[in-house]
């Protein structure tokens, strides 16, 4: 009894502490300007308005931002997902040379620490002539996921049983059509918790943002959030809407989601 | 050798193109935006790579030149003790709490799981920018409610506070960002592992009366190990290489004093135009996390039955 009191209690501090600062920030958000930089704390949403987040939307950039993070985040989320399954048909449908070296190559190119790789991609980048360009940072994303959403979609396509396929060939269905029809419906959970990785990668990154996107083609949200605090202040009650308004897709499609990711994640680790 | 391996049920066609078609797009996009830039990294951390190079394309061998610079730099031995000192406190402090919550989520009651669930997936999806700058809010001098809540606990007057004027307390405040935000990630997967357990193991330990310290280390440490490696390394592998956090709060200050190997790499090409020596510190970095994880990718290499 009192065991189970005590574990309720910490359950409840340990919630309290995690969901503090998203409660904060949301309620932050619908503050008016003069309770936002107020000395002492309001706790509930007594006074809300919609101020911050008009006066967010109204700063330059942020449509032409918007519309870049819009089209990096479907290109990525496409390509990296089309690619992927892909290599993880020919890794798990297939023994061929070398299956297994690439294996090794993909799990030691998700140890590369990334913020490594940002001089050569950006001098990379530069003699392509996609310096500041969206190609240049829709390929770099996609490749930067592509090690993870290979494994898991391995993971995955693992536990599909290959005689499922051998079946509709027996029929005479061609491979394509098996690959259409079969193992594409069965993969789709797989599918979807790669693509919320794809997504969130390219939704999120602010270090390749920062450094392949200068200037002329805007930026993505990520940079122009951050250009908010400016060396003359911050504007905190526009700064912590625009951050709810960025969060916003992110955690609708993570709640819709979260057990396919897990899940992905754990399936590769298990069998190890 | 790999074809002896292979499992009777799974077809072995003979010699085919396909499996290498498919895999085509996927082996030139790592080639070209991973593997080629590794290649490239050490061959700029051997060249005389400034601004110069950058407009006229040219570059002059300078050997081991970057290197000696950077072992030679009186920052290095901080930089790299604060990285792995740093790592080493962030994987400590997520995995201990992670494990506490994914071993707690086991044993709470149907409602409080769900609420406990709801926090960690708000803060893990929560985007990294949004987070760190709303972190920077909490610990506003002057208007954060962290300084006023510490200061309403009897901390003394802490609401102008700065966080980021001294490296310790600047670490701090990277530090309870970083846990804050891969403790759900670390969590929700332990707790995954944990529930894929067979409850018969533990029925069949209570039958023999074992304690539930003798259960834990006999069932639940062994059967968690292959998660627990893999939470382990990953953590590993993205705390080393934390760089938003930093370089959004503090940017690697106050007086270098945050600065880890990233930041080092970072300002080192892009603030000083010194691309060779920041490639040299970067394969340094590459060098002691490929030491950090050999043993486990050996392990997993070695396991390679499944592979």
């Amino acid at each position: 009894m009192i065991r189970r009191i005590g574990r309720n209690v910490t359950a409840a501090v340990f919630c309290l502490v995690w969901i503090f600062p998203v409660y904060w920030m949301v309620l932050t958000a619908f503050k008016p300007a003069g309770k936002i930089l107020s000395p002492t704390p309001e706790f509930l949403p007594l006074d809300v308005t919609l101020d911050n987040f008009a006066g967010a939307l109204a700063k330059p950039g942020f449509v032409q931002d918007l519309a870049n993070s819009v089209v990096v985040v479907v290109s990525v989320v496409v390509l990296s997902i089309v690619v992927a399954f892909l290599a993880a048909t020919a890794l798990t449908r297939f023994r061929f040379f070398g299956r297994r070296s690439f294996l090794i190559g993909v799990l030691v190119l998700q140890m590369v620490p990334v913020p490594a790789l940002v001089i050569p991609l950006f001098l990379g980048l530069k003699s392509a002539h996609l310096l500041d360009t969206l190609p240049g940072l829709i390929l770099t994303y996609v490749a930067l996921v592509l090690p993870f959403t290979i494994w898991t979609l391995r993971g995955f396509l693992h536990g599909i049983p290959v005689e499922l396929e051998e079946a509709a060939m027996v029929d005479g269905a061609t491979r394509g059509r098996v690959m259409r029809s079969v193992l594409l419906p069965l993969v789709l959970p797989g599918l979807i918790a790669t693509s919320v990785f794809a997504f969130i990668t390219a939704w999120n990154d602010f270090l390749f943002a920062y450094v392949i996107m200068k200037d002329s083609s805007g930026y993505t949200l990520p940079v122009w959030l951050v250009s908010f605090s400016t060396s003359t202040g911050t504007d905190y009650g526009g700064l912590i809407a625009a951050s709810t308004l960025f969060a916003l897709p992110v955690v609708v499609f993570f709640a819709l989601v979260q057990r396919h990711l897990v899940e992905g994640m754990t399936a590769g680790a298990v069998k190890g | 050798m790999l074809l002896e391996k292979a499992p009777t049920r799974e077809r072995t066609p003979r010699v085919s193109l396909l499996p290498y078609g498919l895999l085509l797009p996927a082996a030139a996009l790592l080639g070209l935006v991973l593997g080629y830039p590794l290649v490239r990294l050490v061959v700029i951390s051997l060249q005389e790579y400034g601004l110069r190079s950058l407009f006229t394309g040219t570059t002059r061998f300078a050997g081991g030149d970057n290197y000696a610079a950077v072992l030679a730099d009186p920052q290095l031995l901080p930089v790299l003790g604060r990285s792995l000192g740093f790592c080493a406190a962030l994987v400590a402090g997520t995995l201990v709490i992670a494990s506490g919550v994914a071993l707690l989520l086991q044993r709470l009651g149907r409602r409080m799981r769900t609420a406990v669930t709801l926090s960690l997936i708000a803060a893990w999806a929560l985007p990294n920018v949004a987070s760190t700058l709303v972190w920077q809010w909490l610990f506003q001098p002057g208007y954060g409610v962290v300084n006023w809540l510490l200061t309403r606990l009897g901390f003394g007057d802490l609401t102008q506070h700065d966080w980021t004027t001294s490296p310790a307390s600047a670490f701090t405040l990277v530090w309870l960002l970083v846990v804050w935000q891969s403790v759900p990630f670390a969590a929700l997967t332990l707790h995954a592992g944990l529930s894929q357990i067979p409850r018969s193991y533990y029925e069949a330990a209570a039958l023999d009366g074992a304690g539930p310290w003798r259960v834990h280390r006999t069932i639940t440490v062994p059967f968690l190990q292959p998660i627990l490696g893999l939470v382990t390394i990953l953590s590993v592998i993205w705390d080393f290489t934390v760089f938003n956090q930093i370089w959004i709060l503090t940017q690697g200050g106050p007086g270098g004093g945050t600065t880890t190997l990233g930041i080092w790499t970072f300002t080192r090409a892009f603030s000083r135009n010194d691309f060779g020596q920041g490639a040299a510190i970067a394969v340094v970095s590459v060098a002691l996390l490929a030491g950090l994880t050999a043993v486990y990718v050996r392990r997993l290499v070695r396991s390679g039955e499944d592979l």
